[in-house]
């Protein structure tokens, strides 16, 4: 969505984690640095653990798998958001709106699993 | 140790936080209805479960019972989500360094304390690396799941 930024840098995924790569190198375990609002994991690690005991079948998990699912959902709510977007924009709406969701659900292969969950 | 939780909004996620990542994927001034955020957070708890299943049977085929970060970038690959690998594995490389530095902080402080010095022979561990990113410390890792949700838990 980087045209619709008129200007506006985003920085790429790999981008910010280097900024946050290199301040936690600095201050490991510490809170962020001021101005530097990247963080390593938003989602709370003890929330992501408690979906994925949930299944019968996992036993147990590293601390670094937690944090791999933790960070690939953040990941994709951000390109579900994104795709959403695109079908405001569509409708010429700045507001998202649920239809907005549910088309980028059918629209996309890989989100084919979330067919039927969301209702 | 904590009981598995069983109240339904446990297996949501923090709507805080879910809004917060979506509106810093949008541009400024783009607004969320409620409804629509409150599916994409259905979304994002379906993704862990289903993601986390995929996962899961990577660790079943390589006999393991516990589930590693190389099942989940396995997973990902798995569920044509081949995007999210490069900035998954940049992710856990400063994640696995902040760890670390942890771990050595609390180490010294011990080391403060208690004269005698204690052997933690890392190196020694079971070489049965399924886990190519080099996650040694399994146990650890679970033992740190316990303390961590101290520290995370919003």
């Amino acid at each position: 969505m980087e045209e619709l930024e008129s200007g506006v840098a985003v920085a790429e995924p790999g981008q910010s984690l280097q900024l946050e790569a290199e301040a936690e190198a600095e201050r490991p375990g510490s809170a962020p640095l001021p101005g530097l609002h990247h963080k390593l994991l938003r989602l709370p690690l003890s929330r992501i653990k408690g979906l994925m005991k949930a299944d019968p079948d996992v036993s147990l998990a590293s601390q670094e798998a937690v944090f791999a699912i933790g960070k690939a959902t953040e990941l994709f709510v951000e390109v579900i958001a994104k795709d959403a977007y695109t079908f405001a924009l569509q409708g010429k709406r700045k507001t998202i709106q649920r239809k907005d969701v549910d088309n980028a659900v059918d629209a996309t292969d890989e989100f084919a699993f979330l067919e039927g969950t969301l209702d | 140790v904590r009981k598995m939780a069983e109240r339904p909004e446990d297996l949501n996620l923090p709507n805080a936080v879910i809004t917060r990542i979506i509106k810093e994927a949008l541009p400024d001034g783009v607004n969320v209805s409620k409804e629509a955020r409150s599916a994409i957070s259905r979304a994002a708890s379906v993704f862990v479960l289903y993601a986390t299943s995929c996962a899961n049977n990577f660790a079943m085929k390589s006999k393991r019972k516990t589930l590693s970060a190389s099942d989940v970038l396995a997973a990902m690959e798995e569920m044509e989500f081949d995007r999210f690998i490069t900035p998954l594995k940049d992710a856990l490389e400063a994640y696995k360094r902040e760890q670390k530095g942890k771990k050595e902080a609390s180490e010294q402080k011990k080391k403060d304390k208690k004269p005698e010095s204690e052997e933690h022979d890392k190196s020694k561990e079971d070489e049965n690396e399924e886990d190519p990113e080099g996650v040694k410390m399994v146990e650890d890792d679970q033992k740190e799941i316990e303390n961590e949700e101290e520290d995370v838990d919003n």
